[in-house]
């Protein structure tokens, strides 16, 4: 077996073998699992009856219907994911209502619920199948690094809202929840290619293996293009990701998910022109290990001990300030879940989180290893069959000498069948990234950091009033909201001056509060249409929670002030989407996607981003039968196919901005 | 010991055994104040033969015993007595195995209708049995008082089995369009089951030792919740996986009716033809119910409305 990706964009070479792959996972990977797998084989017919069955859809892998969800909430599940033909994880969120998806490159995208966000969108949580992937030093997701590939995703879910009772510290303007799909023998074998303009090329397999007592999955992909079209920049980039996955159910009460990863990114950076930033290469990996354990309990109650390791580096080496940062992060959670009564569910756990980050550069005084601790609880409560009510804490200490709980409390009222209200409270906190609190560059680098320590978590505060209406016999649900959320003692850059030269600190310095409502409709009028449209509107407006140390110095009081009169411009006023997935005929599918967003400023950019909207298309032409062994499709993907204003923010103070402009590529993925 | 009088036995014998009063009675009279105590007629002798030593096996031999021994008609005979016995109870498929064959009657439990029938246990003379299935017809009582809402039922099968034509009968009378899938070989469980569940509302679990294993349920339970389709399980265990409800009999509830069936032998010494289980429970899993949006009713309320209690 030949097995090499070389990641230069051109020179190729992979040449996989079914039979190699499944010799090289089953010799590799768990092998004394198989020698007791086929024990229980000769079964006889009685034993259809009293077969100990593991228990499968186990507490924590329900999910809880829209209606009855706390807090305001978005599905992006595998259909939509296909409809969308979006080929990278963080455009996905353009199909949430109030997303903001952004990058000043061709990578590094950053999404953030209610816009306010700079280069690192800092105040939602993300997790990839309950692993947090928002990471040190910066508080940011590297969403070009995360091993995780878009047809491997189940659903995703976008918690629009504070929701620290249930998905833990950092869950501050929102949480991204992104659920990949169960190894298994239903998911046949794939191979998946994609070639297109401006250097997009893509490809990945994924090969499963299933005996008894094992599910296991094995996925490789490699991902590249060169970026926006802006000659001005250097974004080319290019990710290689492997991945395993495997569920190990020795007995009916206990599963064992085992999850391994690794992605190594070679992204271009560089300006024209801008002799501190040239063009070049860096380089990032990331890799990660996870063990869930989850054992049945008696009457549907559950034990779940989770343990995780994610490791990310990052090298900008050939330019004259080398910088390199090196990650760790361990977690382990217990969690506890009952039905301790019919109308009572009762979920309550503890975790524990140790982090440590290194950069020659950002801490020329290593910052010290954080030991974070949580406690949390939630409880459902039924009332009648038309009241659930949910609530939920979560205790925190930030290991930088703050703690903090974070209550929720919500109530879904089913006035009518299928229609529902809902009144939510709820708070949560945004630790100090480890950069805002510790960050010391020394004067070596270009934008000299001291952080002078003490600043306070941002503190996130949300109301609001939905409803939900299920119409089921015309195919038609109506998701709809208002909120008013205040986000206090937001962190800010402070320009401190010490022995007169000038560094970047931090400090707690606006409050801002969002106003706004957002609604999802989606409309099925048969089996083989649907229509998804998101709409947002939004209002933010800003106060003073601060002021710069170095008020007097007219630069920085105007720079102060500057936010404070820029504010409303921090969120789009109007945003939205459409998603139409239409099946003209057995083999044939056509969806398109339209997308707009109002002008909006991106908190570290010069210029405001200027409205954008784009049409994407997707035709697909299928053969076999799908989720079949021989099935597949060939799909055509056109971005921006009418060439619309689609202009990226940039921070950079030159002429043009970062555009995307029409592009199209082809997708073949074959099952077998 | 005080001399029985006919009064008193009548007393203590359940009202349905009025035959046998009549006959208790004139053998009373003929023994008189002869006897000291009543020697009516010699007791039938009884084997319970044990397959295996596990759970619902044992459950219901404790059950079947503690109703026999209340009786003076039966003697429970202890374990490897079987040559004496005049009645075997062989309790589970391996029992059945034990015992295929046997010149002394066998009253098969705790077996599915399947494996009764694939073997030769049924044809030969002089065996009866209760199965462990409960009747088609209950299922889809069940399935209709739980999602009334339904359209269309899918089926995985992996050959043709005897219960297909009830099954198709009982659909098209409630109204269903029936989906049957079948399963040539293991390997092809993944397509069949997705295309199934595309055009199924629910999925209704036949006993099929092919098809339901335990290394296949924790895959075709996802699977149907990944598609948002329900199962109506065999089971309290089907139940506690994940499925949504199931209809199903304890060990206790089917050895009360064993208990009948050997009390109606001692007394005419023939075994009735097979049977369903008379006495059955309802099962229903509430979380699963939630989260795939379904307002289903209690347990308690459906095993009310598809049969009342015998």
């Amino acid at each position: 077996m030949q097995f090499n990706l070389t990641g230069k964009g051109q020179g190729r070479l992979i040449t996989l073998n079914r039979d190699s792959f499944r010799i090289l996972l089953s010799t590799l990977v768990l092998t004394p699992f198989f020698a007791t797998a086929q024990a229980d084989d000769g079964l006889d017919s009685e034993q259809a009856f009293f077969l100990e069955l593991p228990v499968v859809l186990t507490a924590s892998r329900l999910k809880q219907p829209l209606d009855e969800s706390p807090s305001a909430m978005t599905v992006i599940d595998a259909e939509m994911i296909r409809a969308s033909g979006f080929r990278k994880l963080s455009d996905l969120f353009r199909l949430v209502p109030g997303m903001y998806v952004g990058s000043q490159k061709g990578h590094s995208a950053f999404v953030s619920y209610h816009g306010t966000t700079d280069n690192y969108a800092r105040r939602m949580q993300v997790l990839v199948d309950g692993r947090s992937v928002y990471l040190p030093p910066f508080s940011s997701v590297t969403w070009d690094n995360i091993p995780v590939l878009l047809e491997n995703i189940e659903r995703i879910e976008v918690v629009r809202g504070p929701s620290a009772a249930s998905h833990g510290a950092n869950s501050t303007l929102g949480v991204i929840n992104i659920i990949t799909r169960e190894p298994g023998i239903l998911a046949p074998d794939q191979v998946m290619v994609a070639q297109g303009g401006n250097g997009v090329s893509d490809l990945s397999a994924m090969f499963g293996l299933s005996s008894s007592l094992l599910d296991q999955r094995l996925t490789i992909a490699y991902r590249a293009d060169h970026g926006y079209d802006w000659s001005l920049i250097n974004d080319g980039n290019r990710t290689r990701m492997l991945s395993w996955r495997g569920n190990y159910h020795p007995n009916a009460n206990d599963s064992f998910d085992i999850q391994l990863g690794y992605s190594e990114a070679t992204r271009g950076e560089g300006v024209v022109g801008r002799a501190t930033s040239p063009f070049r290469d860096t380089q990032s990996g990331y890799d990660y290990q996870q063990l869930t354990w989850t054992r049945a309990l008696e009457s549907a109650a559950e034990l779940r001990v989770n343990y995780q390791h994610t490791y990310w580096r990052y090298d900008d080496i050939q330019t004259h300030i080398p910088e390199r940062f090196n990650t760790d992060r361990h977690d382990i959670e217990v969690q506890h879940s009952s039905q301790w009564h019919p109308d009572n569910r009762l979920v309550w756990g503890a975790g524990i989180r140790s982090e440590k980050v290194d950069s020659p550069l950002m801490f020329v005084v290593p910052a010290p290893a954080l030991t974070q601790k949580r406690v949390f609880a939630h409880d459902e409560l039924r009332i009648g069959d038309a009241a659930v009510v949910n609530a939920g804490t979560m205790w925190e200490d930030d290991a930088m000498g703050h703690s903090n709980a974070s209550p929720r409390l919500s109530l879904n009222y089913h006035f009518l069948p299928n229609q529902t209200l809902r009144f939510g409270t709820s708070l949560a906190y945004r630790s100090a990234a480890t950069v805002e609190e510790y960050g010391n560059t020394g004067l070596i680098a270009d934008h000299p950091v001291w952080a002078q320590g003490g600043v306070l978590p941002e503190k996130m505060h949300s109301r609001e009033i939905g409803y939900m209406g299920l119409f089921p016999d015309i195919g038609l649900t109506i998701d709809t909201r208002i909120y008013a959320d205040h986000l206090s003692k937001l962190i800010f850059v402070d320009p401190v001056i010490i022995n007169s030269a000038v560094y970047n600190s931090f400090k707690n310095m606006y409050q801002l509060d969002f106003r706004g409502w957002e609604s999802t409709l989606k409309y099925r009028w048969n089996e083989f249409g649907s229509l998804t449209f998101n709409y947002a509107r939004q209002q933010a407006s800003c106060t003073s929670d601060g002021l710069p140390t170095n008020l007097w110095h007219p630069n920085i009081k105007a720079a102060y002030n500057d936010l404070l009169s820029g504010c409303p411009k921090i969120v789009p006023v109007n945003s939205g989407s459409l998603l139409l997935d239409h099946r003209l005929s057995a083999g044939l599918l056509l969806s398109a996607g339209y997308y707009f967003q109002d002008e909006v400023r991106v908190l570290d950019a010069q210029y405001t981003q200027s409205p954008m909207h784009r049409v994407d298309m997707k035709i697909t032409r299928a053969f076999g039968k799908r989720d079949e062994v021989g099935g597949g499709e060939v799909s055509l993907v056109v971005q921006n196919l009418f060439r619309d204003t689609h202009t990226e923010y940039s921070s950079i103070p030159q002429q043009g901005r970062p555009t995307l402009d029409r592009r199209a590529y082809l997708v073949a993925t074959f099952r077998y | 010991m005080p001399i029985w009088s006919p009064l008193s036995v009548t007393r203590s014998l359940h009202p349905r055994c009025s035959e046998r009063i009549v006959l208790i009675r004139s053998l009373l009279l003929l023994c008189g104040a002869l006897c000291s105590h009543p020697i009516l007629a010699a007791p039938l002798k009884v084997a319970l033969a044990l397959g295996e030593e596990r759970g619902a096996y044992l459950a219901f031999e404790a059950a079947l015993r503690d109703a026999l021994e209340s009786r003076d008609d039966v003697v429970v005979l202890p374990a490897r007595a079987d040559k004496q016995a005049e009645l075997i109870v062989a309790i589970g498929a391996k029992a059945a195995d034990d015992h295929s064959g046997s010149a002394i009657p066998v009253l098969h439990v705790m077996v599915s209708r399947a494996g009764l029938e694939k073997s030769t246990r049924k044809s030969l003379q002089g065996a009866s049995g209760i199965y462990l299935d409960q009747p088609l017809a209950r299922r889809f009582s069940l399935l209709r008082a739980a999602l009334p809402g339904t359209r269309s039922v899918g089926v995985l099968i992996s050959g043709e089995t005897p219960e297909l034509a009830t099954t198709r009968q009982l659909a098209s009378a409630s109204g269903f369009s029936l989906h049957i899938q079948s399963v040539p070989t293991p390997d092809r469980l993944a397509g069949s089951l997705a295309a199934l569940l595309a055009e199924s509302d629910v999925l209704l679990v036949l006993p099929d030792a092919e098809i339901y294993r335990s290394d296949t349920i924790r895959n075709i339970l996802l699977e149907t919740y990944r598609q948002q389709v329900p199962m109506i399980g065999l089971s309290q265990n089907y139940v506690r996986a994940g499925a949504l409800c199931a209809v199903y009999s304890t060990p206790s509830q089917i050895a009360n009716q064993a208990a009948r069936v050997v009390a109606q032998f001692a007394r005419t010494r023939k075994l009735p033809d097979y049977q369903y289980p008379q006495e059955f429970e309802v099962a229903v899993n509430t979380q699963v119910a939630r989260s795939l949006g379904l307002a289903i009713k209690s347990a308690e309320r459906l095993r009310a409305e598809i049969g009342e209690r015998p």
